[in-house]
């Protein structure tokens, strides 16, 4: 043992129902996230799978990565990058890749991200509008090929 | 089967110091306040957003929790850093450390309940459950106790648990194929750092590593069985895996990080320090003597 010599033991026992209640929450817990492992989804947390990287990824394909564009008052008609951060929107990137179908159904729902900057950013240039695209990029046999193809999924803009 | 179970329990109650659980308290409530002041804000943001892309998990509409406002995430992430200073202190440790509890799991949820779910942060839930149950330690007490035992088993259950478990769900969700997909290839070209980037044109690494990673989480509970040795070795295996992680896509699963602490004898690390600041010649406790002897 690691442990010093000279330690007193001894001290500090647990009762029996100390113990009986301290070993069904355990029990619980491992019902709980076992459960969750097995058939629960994300919205189960803290009992939800963890799936982090989970997914396989096919050796050949495309790696999509979602961004947003915005324009400015100040250069009208022109698409400018922005970063997808909670910092800039109050959402992140993977938040709004998951409900792109509601986005595309209701493309007003950008504009809360508009507002959203605004509220954040007050000293930043007001977005007057704003579109999600999206980017392939190329996979082939777990090499980048450089081909990237951009798609735009929803638009909007203030009037 | 009666012997079996006697020895399940004595494994799960196998008394361990006071001062292990006092540090490791002291390392988790310090971690909560870095966390929800610098590293996970996400939530805080989520005060900025509007409520249409609040998605209540199962969790939040059980308790009826609202979208966040502006109000509550500033309440949610003052309220814990003040629970979580005043639970360093070591006094009225249940009642500040549940209150941590609370505070840091509502916190997390209203970063997760607007579409997007962290997977690497439930395991810490339990750390904040379980630690206060012990009671009053302090950082010298050096005297064995069940409860404590109980506490660091069950950090270390849930700590190892999320191996396993991630390796479970890549099965439930990746399939078997899972290690011979491009997992990692996606993670690197979606957010490798510019000196992850010769992993792409060396394929086989990514590959060779996902095999490498499913085995050691699918063998993961295997540290409990170990002799102490090399049950460090494989902790700091798994904090260089960690190191590598983080090196390659900037991921890093902090508060799991801090749970896997709970496999060292931390309070002999912590008297170490304490004895190494000492000046020479000044007279030392004699728990420090024996300690910095072992």
């Amino acid at each position: 043992m690691a442990y010093p010599v000279g330690v007193e033991t001894g001290a500090g026992q647990l009762g029996a129902a100390a113990k009986a209640w301290r070993v069904a929450v355990v029990l619980g817990l491992t019902v709980l996230f076992c459960a969750g492992s097995l058939v629960g989804q994300d919205d189960w947390w803290p009992f939800s799978p963890w799936r982090m990287f989970s997914t396989s990824q096919a050796s050949t394909g495309s790696v999509i990565s979602t961004g947003i564009e915005v324009q400015t008052a100040g250069d009208p008609g022109r698409w400018v990058p922005a970063p997808l951060t909670p910092e800039n929107t109050g959402l992140n990137r993977a938040e709004i890749e998951g409900r792109i179908p509601q986005i595309a159904a209701d493309p007003e729902r950008l504009g809360t991200l508009a507002r959203s900057h605004a509220r954040l950013r007050p000293e930043a240039p007001a977005w007057t509008a704003l579109r999600v695209v999206r980017r392939q990029i190329v996979v082939v046999d777990r090499r980048p090929t450089g081909e990237v193809r951009t798609q735009v999924l929803a638009e909007w803009g203030a009037r | 089967m009666g012997g079996a179970v006697n020895r399940l329990a004595a494994w799960l109650f196998a008394p361990m110091p006071l001062a292990r659980v006092a540090v490791l308290r002291l390392l988790v409530f310090a971690f909560v306040v870095v966390d929800v002041l610098l590293l996970h804000t996400s939530g805080w943001y989520h005060g900025y957003a509007d409520p249409v892309w609040y998605e209540p998990l199962v969790m939040g509409r059980v308790l009826h929790l609202p979208a966040a406002t502006v109000l509550l995430v500033e309440t949610l992430k003052w309220g814990c850093v003040a629970a979580a200073v005043a639970a360093m202190t070591g006094r009225a440790p249940r009642l500040l450390g549940w209150a941590v509890a609370v505070g840091w799991t509502w916190y997390q949820y209203v970063a997760f309940s607007y579409g997007k779910v962290d997977h690497d942060r439930a395991d810490f839930v339990v750390a904040l459950v379980l630690l206060p149950t012990v009671g009053l330690a302090h950082l010298s007490d050096q005297r064995r106790s069940e409860a404590a035992g109980f506490a660091l088993r069950a950090v270390q259950l849930a700590a190892v648990a999320t191996y396993f478990l991630s390796a479970w769900a890549k099965v439930r969700f990746g399939g078997w194929e899972w290690v011979n997909s491009a997992t990692m290839v996606r993670a690197v070209v979606r957010r490798g750092t510019p000196w992850a980037q010769w992993l792409l044109e060396v394929p086989w690494t990514l590959h060779w590593f996902q095999w490498v990673l499913f085995t050691a989480e699918l063998t993961s509970p295997v540290i409990f069985l170990l002799s102490e040795r090399w049950r460090r070795r494989v902790v700091a295996g798994w904090f260089v895996f960690h190191a590598m992680t983080y090196a390659a896509i900037t991921i890093a699963f902090w508060p799991h990080l801090v749970m896997m602490l709970a496999f060292l004898p931390l309070e002999q690390y912590a008297a170490r320090l304490r004895a190494r600041r000492e000046p020479l010649g000044s007279p030392r406790p004699r728990v420090f003597e024996r300690l910095t002897r072992s």
